[in-house]
């Protein structure tokens, strides 16, 4: 199976609701031009589970999914709504296998300063923000100074909210080398 | 983006690979070595930006790697990580000239941000080097010099390529002159009435590289008060030396390849193409072709740029040039100063021949510089040389295999009153070798 014909499984296990994961489908369709198939590949993260810590640990759960990868599979985006971490760090909003196959994105943490009038709608844009970050990292980018790129590096939530929601043209060049290589 | 290179020391193998695959997400080229003695093992070989150093581990501690890091390169940023309880440890960090410390597991954004300054810092650095380096750099010139055969190959080389158009890429190691054979090409090419323009790729920071190489439109940005020409357009006509090429980041490679393969580009901020006609010479010390295979540098652009391929050679290479480089340096630095001319002592000589020059010609360029400064005598002693110490001092041990050889065949010669037949068969070579060794290491008779 050539890389045209293979798909980007995307795997909930956060519970999203309709909307944010049509918002995630379509900002990851329309970035990556590969088509989606929502798939649920891993429900049970009890396995990465620290008890010390009270969270997952989240490059345990990356191993999983590319194990359960199926062959269709191009990347496994998935969606959790725990508590990740890497052990140098207190927490991550997600995680991806650097030029690998499979990243997740914890909602965890997703949900703070909404306001009440348009927090809805923020969060789907979070969501897809996260998603598209992290699937980037599968495709080899790696985070981007320009302050409005899906690919810059955000210290809070807040700065998730102010990046722009598109790659910006060295990320579009980078994206386009590593899918014709 | 000029990737930083970061060089992680922890002995906890999940600590080590979590912080590796975080800081290479976030765009750093990382390596990681297990304790200190390992970490100063690779220090010796590399130049890292940034070193992250667990305080706690056997062996060497992370403080004494702390303390050899800063003694031997202060601008090495070190951070210290450390676990909750040895604070007090950390704080001694500091005092001994950590940059930094991190307690363990530390905020993501924590971490981040304090790369962030670090970066910052060492591009403000880079800025102030890069203002005094180009003022050096206009203000001493200085011709190509050699008698060697590797570098008549290269004079030769230059007068063959020099007239046509085609790019070139000049490689070899620190302070072998390839800025000199940039612009020696450029003098001789049809473009010498147009400017030579050197773009200093490993010095600029990131943040100016884009002004710096396009230009930008009054209002691009808030200081940009005026319209400014970039170092393309004003290479226009002429030659345009991409020096230290290999330290560019994947950003301006992007934008790099685009204008070598249009000739055009657009000023920042700027909505008018421009075109630009100049020929392209790019330098490195780096393996291009290492760094294509590691995708630290595009393939295409390695490509474009290596059409023809000068390889400048070491001065160890071509060590019978060192008395003619010698004299000249000697000559220049002597008027510099205001001195007569002084001669070089035969024992200095020597030393200048013994000496393996890792920096090459620049580093013997310093070394005679600092000598005419410092010293006291009319003729240049070896004492006056940085590196010299007497042969006393030295053990077999610390001798290369080349300094072993000159060494002894300079024995036998003055025990054998010089007869070359009899020298010859003493060190069992026949007598064209023992010439051609002799030349090679600038041996020479004392005078009666």
């Amino acid at each position: 199976m050539s890389a045209a014909e293979k798909k980007i499984i995307i795997s909930d296990a956060a519970g999203l609701d309709a909307g944010t994961l049509r918002g995630v489908i379509r900002a990851v369709e329309l970035t990556f031009d590969y088509p989606t198939e929502t798939t649920a590949l891993l429900h049970d993260f009890s396995f990465a589970y620290d008890i010390n810590r009270g969270q997952y640990h989240s490059t345990l759960v990356l191993e999983k999914l590319t194990a359960l990868a199926p062959r269709r599979a191009l990347k496994v985006l998935a969606f959790t709504d725990v508590d990740l971490f890497i052990p140098i760090l207190t927490h991550v909003f997600g995680e991806a296998q650097l030029g690998g196959v499979s990243c997740i994105v914890s909602t965890h943490r997703l949900d703070v300063d909404l306001s009440a009038a348009d927090g809805r709608r923020l969060f789907q844009t979070r969501v897809a923000k996260e998603a598209v970050h992290e699937l980037g990292h599968t495709f080899s980018l790696r985070h981007c100074r320009d302050k409005s790129c899906i690919m810059h590096y955000c210290h809070s939530v807040l700065d998730v909210d102010a990046k722009s929601n598109r790659l910006c043209r060295y990320c579009r060049v980078l994206l386009a080398d590593e899918k014709n290589a | 983006m000029r990737q930083t290179r970061i060089l992680i020391v922890d002995d906890e193998r999940i600590m080590r690979t979590s912080l590796a695959g975080w800081l290479e997400r976030d765009g750093h080229d990382v390596e990681t070595v297990e304790s200190g003695e390992a970490a100063l093992e690779r220090f010796k070989k590399t130049r890292y930006d940034i070193m992250l150093v667990d305080i706690k581990m056997e062996g060497i501690s992370g403080l004494d790697v702390l303390r050899t890091v800063h003694d031997s390169d202060p601008d090495v940023a070190v951070i210290m990580i450390t676990a909750y309880g040895s604070i007090s440890t950390a704080i001694e960090a500091m005092k001994n000239g950590a940059t930094d410390y991190l307690l363990k597991p530390f905020d993501p954004s924590e971490l981040g941000m304090l790369i962030e300054k670090i970066l910052d810092q060492q591009d403000q650095k880079r800025e102030n080097l890069f203002l005094r380096e180009d003022y050096r750099e206009r203000s001493r010139f200085e011709s190509m010099i050699g008698q060697s055969a590797c570098m008549q190959s290269v004079f030769n080389l230059i007068s063959d390529i020099a007239p046509s158009d085609a790019t070139i890429l000049i490689t070899g190691e620190t302070g072998t002159g390839k800025g000199l054979a940039a612009k020696a090409i450029h003098t001789k090419s049809p473009r010498c009435e147009g400017p030579f323009v050197v773009v200093n790729c490993g010095a600029i920071p990131e943040h100016l590289m884009e002004s710096e190489l396009f230009g930008y439109q009054k209002g691009a940005f808030t200081d940009a008060k005026a319209t400014k020409k970039g170092r393309l357009e004003i290479a226009h006509g002429g030659t345009l030396f991409l020096d230290e090429i290999g330290e560019i980041g994947m950003r301006m490679q992007i934008d790099l390849l685009r204008v070598l393969e249009d000739r055009v580009f657009y000023r920042v901020g700027g909505t008018q193409p421009i075109e630009v006609d100049f020929r392209i010479i790019a330098a490195t010390n780096r393996d291009l072709s290492e760094a294509v295979a590691a995708k630290h540098f595009r393939e295409d652009l390695f490509y474009r740029l290596n059409v023809i391929h000068l390889e400048m050679p070491p001065l160890r290479q071509r060590k019978e040039d060192i008395p003619l480089l010698a004299s000249h340096f000697m000559r220049r630095f002597s008027g510099e100063a205001n001195r007569p001319t002084g001669r070089i002592s035969r024992k200095a000589l020597d030393e200048l021949m013994f000496h393996d020059w890792p920096g090459n010609v620049r580093e013997l360029e310093n070394a005679i510089e600092r000598a005419v400064v410092i010293g006291k005598e009319p003729t240049l002693q070896p004492a006056d040389l940085p590196f010299f110490r007497p042969l006393s001092e030295i053990g077999l041990q610390e001798m290369s295999l080349e300094a072993v050889q000159r060494a002894h065949i300079a024995k036998v010669l003055e025990a054998g009153d010089w007869n070359i037949a009899r020298c010859a068969r003493i060190l069992g070579v026949d007598r064209s070798t023992l010439y051609a060794k002799i030349k090679r290491y600038g041996l020479s008779r004392p005078k009666a």
